[in-house]
Order: structure tokens, then sequence, then C-alpha cells
């Protein structure tokens, strides 16, 4: 790629803005996705207890 | 298809098949960018601007792919009852809406030095631009209703605002258009140079292998969700 060429910025600018947000969408998906899995492994076990106590009876 | 219908066999099977697709998302992505930035030549008459191709075709490639497969899977939810198909129409849409927002913005950022304008009312432009809204109607009627009437009215959306898809894909022909003709998928096979078509070919593998990774993630996190929410309930009721 030659970077003195006319018109290169807007080369850049559509591989720039491709990359933020692709690469925003990917971190967000991943984030939204880790909280869920913490969320629910958190209700699992102040669940667990309960589920015991329930059996023993 | 049915055998997926287990929201958690689903969700295992996904986890086991994940890494593959990144992985393979991430070898594409350099093979692409490689060839798109490095080894495809000028353009005669676009010089360097071409390269805008890469990023911008395969983003409206995609776009018209995802909100298909939202149809279709709200299509499948009506007449098989699948259980998942709700959800994965419901996890493609913001991934099938950037796609679109970045089909347009590139596009705009590439008729500017080519045109002369950032955005002209063109049946190609508008009509993909109406894509875009029908993406956002789409989220906007989930994030305003969690319910079933929100479900209802989601897949209504989805199904009738297919009717956009075959008018972007066609809308060069119809009409007049700035906008250039199809040159890859079209009756007597693509009219672009190899050399050029190669890079668009690896760069449009590399943007389906990242829809379908965080398709997958998506969808898990909504399983997950809803899981979430009926341990809630019935934490609630006991």
């Amino acid at each position: 790629m030659d970077f003195a060429a006319p018109n290169i910025g807007f080369v850049i600018a559509a591989y720039g803005i491709s990359a933020l947000v692709l690469i925003g969408l990917a971190i967000k998906t991943l984030l939204a996705l880790k909280a869920r899995e913490r969320e629910l492994s958190e209700l699992e076990k102040r669940q667990a207890p309960r589920r015991k106590v329930g059996h023993g009876r | 298809m049915q055998r997926f219908a287990n929201p958690n066999r689903f969700a295992k099977s996904a986890q086991r098949i994940l890494p593959a697709i990144i992985g393979a998302m991430l070898i594409l992505f350099a093979a692409g960018l490689y060839l798109a930035l490095v080894q495809a030549p000028q353009d005669y008459q676009q010089g360097e601007t071409v390269r805008i191709m890469f990023v911008h075709v395969p983003a409206a490639w995609m776009a018209l792919l995802v909100y298909s497969l939202m149809a279709a899977a709200h299509g499948a939810a009506i007449v098989f009852r699948h259980p998942l198909a709700d959800v994965a129409a419901k996890a493609a849409a913001p991934i099938g809406a950037c796609f679109t927002f970045l089909a347009l913005a590139t596009g705009s950022l590439w008729g500017k030095p080519m045109w002369g304008a950032w955005w002209v009312w063109d049946a190609r432009l508008t009509s993909m631009f109406v894509l875009f809204l029908l993406y956002l109607g789409y989220l906007a009627i989930w994030q305003a209703s969690e319910n079933g009437r929100g479900q209802k009215i989601a897949r209504i959306v989805a199904i009738v605002g297919f009717i956009n898809v075959p008018i972007v894909k066609f809308s060069v022909d119809w009409w007049n258009s700035l906008h250039q003709p199809a040159s890859v998928f079209r009756r007597g096979g693509p009219t672009i140079d190899p050399l050029l078509l190669s890079p668009l070919i690896v760069m449009a593998l590399a943007y389906l292998a990242l829809f379908l990774a965080l398709w997958l993630m998506t969808m898990k996190t909504e399983i997950l969700k809803r899981r979430i929410h009926q341990m809630q309930i019935a934490a609630a009721e006991a």
C-alpha cells in the first residue's frame, strides 16, 4: 500500500472504523457472556445450600 | 436441528466449536488483510481507494445474509416451533446492525473520493439505509418489550422486512444508480480481476467466521440470561 497516494486518508479511515466497530462489538459480546456466566454461578452457589436443605427433609 | 432444541446441549456444543471458529477467523483475517493491503494491486482508475472494497463489500454481504438468517429463524420459530429459533434471530440482530452501519460508513468513505459526495439518495444506498433502520427498529422492539408480545412483533418486522433484501440486491439492476452493478454474484461469473477477487473472498470468509463466533457467544449469553431469569423467579416463589 502506498501511504503517499492521493485519497489514502479515506482508505485508512475505512479500515480504522471497521476495526473499531468490530473489535468493540467482540469485546462487548465477550464481556456480556462473562458477566452472565458469573451471575449464573453466583446464583447457583446461593441456591445450592437451600436445595441441600430441601433434600434433607 | 431439533438435536439442538435443548438450550443446555446447544450451549455445550457452541462451547466446543467456538475455539475452532475463532482460530479460523484469526487466520482468515491475517491472510485477508495481508492480501488486501500488501498483495492486491492498485486499481488503474481508483488507485489505492479500491482497497476500501475489501472491508465495504464483506460488510454489505454480511448485512444482507444476517437479515436473511433472522427472517429464516423467525420463520422456523413459527413453522417448527424450534425453541432456539427466536433466540438465534435476536442474537444475530446487533451483529447485523453493525455490519450494515459499516457498509454505509465505508461506502460513504469510498463515495467521497470516487463520486465527489459522501451520500446520494441512490436506490442502493437508500435501500441499504432502510435495512439499517429495520435492524434498529427490530432491536428497539426487543429492547422495549421482553415478553411474548415483543417476540411476536419482532417476528413480523423481521419477516415483512425481508422484502427489502432482494430490493437491496437488485436495486442496481432495477434503477439507474451511481453504485456499480454486481461484479461477483452475477450470471456469467465474476467480472472482477482475480488479484482483487481473492482478497475479497478471504475477507468475506473472515467476516463470516467473525459473525459465527459472535452469534454463538450472543446466543449463549441469551440462554444464560433466560436461565438466570427462571432461577430468580423460582427463588422468589420458594
